[in-house]
């Protein structure tokens, strides 16, 4: 039995009084009149009552103390406690919404406050904690987190939260949303393919090649320290001047600014993870695995196939997940020179001092981001144990 | 020894010399927005905006380099060893995140304007010197530790002759790629109302004017660029000082 399970916990108990305190603190959620306008904030105990107020502080209190507690199978059952609690979270926006929403105005609407948001990023870090303490598999950390969508999907679908505001906002852009999503994806994954694909030629080229190495490599990182707006704007000019000149171009839809000059900074800016990545996964392959492949009778071919691609994989795609978070982030950065994706909303919503619009791109992208680690991550352990 | 200097002292003189003399060489950019008199971003002086984005830059990475460092040291003493795997799960997950959601989360959480920008600046770029931290400082030989011990240092001189110097490298690789990432977030946060080089960018977006958009494009970039090769200076000069030692 691991040490730890006898052992006082003192990381959950600071989360749990953390959380504790900003719950009481801050805002748990906002009704707002209308759509720009501020709204009144309320509490833990104006937004929920005493039942909604007493159920977060016991809920709290006990899985501190529980940490504590020498009690066998503690980690599971805070585990389960804590997932529980994370799935069903957003009730406390309802309890908001069926207590203090103005029955008679159509406009009004209710925002997510910061105590909501620190309570569920408190109550995020215990997870994490426990997950920790279990020595929680990969499989079983991704279920919980499948849980919790799982379980706000369906909160959000309930009648009571159909006066969230992100919600409202949603209903308003469902196509736009849905377009963003796969302009966004679209954008970030085909810079990343196309730049995967150069990245494996130069790599190859460098291993090939020494004098090509510190050149190359010196370009691909010069290209990584330009900031993106700066890059975004240095394009506009030359692939303008290349449209008006070329009508070819300007037939696919390549001009100064859209989705051109977009991809091109992306696969500027995936080619430092990806060259460096792949070149140093190449180059470390042992030579004596190598030479024992060839004692085996491989031939070059089945050699740089069969052993060297297949142990430089891990490194590799740990390459195309930092490449790809890398995209994600930076698309949004695109839709300043009209590229589309989430970026829109949020450049939108700033725009127009419209806060759930910002979310709403914001949102997604963050979780996209997550969701390319989460993925990426794991092919890469499934990966690791030698095949 | 004044040679390392060089680069960054080029790079730094080109970047102010632009800055000033940008306004007269309006002209010049009139290939780029024919038929406009309009070819100079003359709302704030260059020199304001590079300030202030410099500015920005610097207090955020100050901050986030101070708070970085001591949670860095908390979770490798004894007393905060307990919290080591939270901290550093948090360094690489939040990592995860777009600079820009964050930049962008920041308004709805505080507001428009510098102060918001300055959080999330500071906020987002103590992840990466935090990580380094908690890599260096880990990565280091419990034996060397233990030999320090045993020669009779205190934890404060372990601390700052032992760990340190030889956490030193990594932590300052993890506070460059911190400050090149906030060096392109910042330029961001003129859309969220920092007054930054990215003004004239989005200025010259907004109002189809490609000269203004080239103008703060390229500030920025030299800036960014300035700025890497005077870490690349410092760096080298470290790495000649340890090999001398």
């Amino acid at each position: 039995m691991p040490v730890s399970t006898a052992m006082p916990n003192r990381v959950i108990p600071v989360l749990a009084l953390a959380a504790l305190g900003l719950v009481w603190v801050l805002d748990l959620g906002v009704v707002l009149p209308n759509r720009i306008v501020a709204g009144t904030g309320y509490g833990l105990y104006g937004a929920t009552g005493w039942a909604g107020a007493f159920v977060v502080t016991a809920l709290l209190l006990a899985a501190g103390l529980l940490a504590t507690r020498p009690v066998p199978k503690r980690f599971p059952v805070l585990a389960v406690l804590l997932t529980a609690a994370l799935m069903f979270l957003p009730l406390l926006l309802e309890a908001l919404a069926t207590r203090r929403l103005p029955a008679d105005s159509a406009y009004a609407r209710i925002g997510i406050g910061a105590g909501f948001w620190s309570l569920a990023f408190f109550l995020a870090l215990m997870l994490t904690e426990t997950m920790h303490q279990l020595k929680a598999s990969r499989h079983l950390q991704l279920t919980a987190a499948l849980l919790i969508i799982l379980g706000w999907w369906v909160c959000a679908r309930r009648e009571g939260l159909g006066s969230l505001s992100l919600l409202r906002e949603y209903n308003n852009q469902a196509d736009q949303f849905t377009q963003a999503l796969s302009v966004h994806l679209l954008l970030s994954l085909g810079a990343v393919l196309i730049s995967a694909v150069l990245a494996f030629i130069l790599a190859l080229a460098m291993v090939r090649r020494k004098s090509w190495r510190r050149p190359l490599l010196g370009l691909v990182s010069f290209m990584q320290t330009i900031p993106s707006l700066a890059l975004f704007g240095l394009l506009i000019a030359p692939l303008a001047a290349l449209s008006e000149a070329l009508p070819v171009l300007q037939a696919l839809g390549i001009r100064g600014i859209g989705w051109a000059p977009a991809l091109l900074a992306l696969i500027a800016y995936s080619l430092l993870p990806m060259v460096r990545n792949t070149f140093i996964a190449l180059m470390e392959v042992p030579e004596a695995v190598v030479d024992a492949a060839r004692g085996m009778g491989m031939s070059e071919r089945q050699i740089f196939f069969q052993v060297k691609l297949s142990l430089a994989l891990p490194v590799i795609i740990e390459g195309v997940r930092i490449t790809t978070i890398q995209a994600i982030g930076l698309t949004a950065v695109a839709a300043l020179i009209g590229a589309g994706g989430f970026g829109t909303f949020i450049f939108q919503g700033l725009g127009q001092a419209a806060m759930d619009l910002v979310l709403l791109g914001a949102l997604p992208t963050v979780f996209l981001a997550l969701a390319a680690d989460a993925v990426l991550s794991a092919l890469n352990v499934r990966r690791a144990p030698g095949d | 020894m004044m040679r390392v200097w060089l680069t960054p002292v080029i790079w730094f003189a080109l970047l102010g010399v632009l800055a000033a003399f940008l306004p007269a060489m309006g002209s010049l950019f009139s290939w780029v927005q024919p038929g406009t008199d309009d070819l100079v971003y003359s709302r704030d002086s260059f020199y304001l905006l590079l300030q202030s984005h410099a500015w920005l830059v610097l207090v955020s990475a100050t901050i986030g380099t101070l708070v970085a460092v001591s949670a860095g040291i908390f979770v490798t003493r004894p007393w905060g060893r307990d919290f080591l795997p939270l901290v550093s799960q948090i360094a690489s997950i939040g990592q995860t995140v777009p600079p820009v959601a964050v930049l962008a989360l920041a308004v709805p959480a505080l507001g428009f304007g510098e102060k918001p920008t300055l959080l999330a600046l500071a906020l987002y770029g103590l992840l990466p010197i935090l990580r380094n931290t908690l890599a260096g400082m880990d990565g280091i030989n419990p034996g060397v530790l233990e030999a320090a011990r045993g020669m009779g240092m205190s934890p404060a001189g372990v601390l700052f002759k032992v760990e340190f110097p030889l956490a030193g490298r990594v932590i300052l690789a993890g506070i460059r790629t911190s400050v090149t990432i906030n060096i392109a977030t910042a330029a961001i946060g003129s859309t969220i109302g920092a007054r930054t080089l990215g003004d004239p960018v989005i200025a010259g977006l907004v109002n189809g004017n490609t000269a203004y958009v080239l103008q703060g494009a390229i500030l920025i970039g030299l800036l960014a660029l300035a700025t890497d090769s005077l870490f690349e200076a410092v760096e080298r000069l470290w790495a000649r000082r340890s090999l001398a030692v």
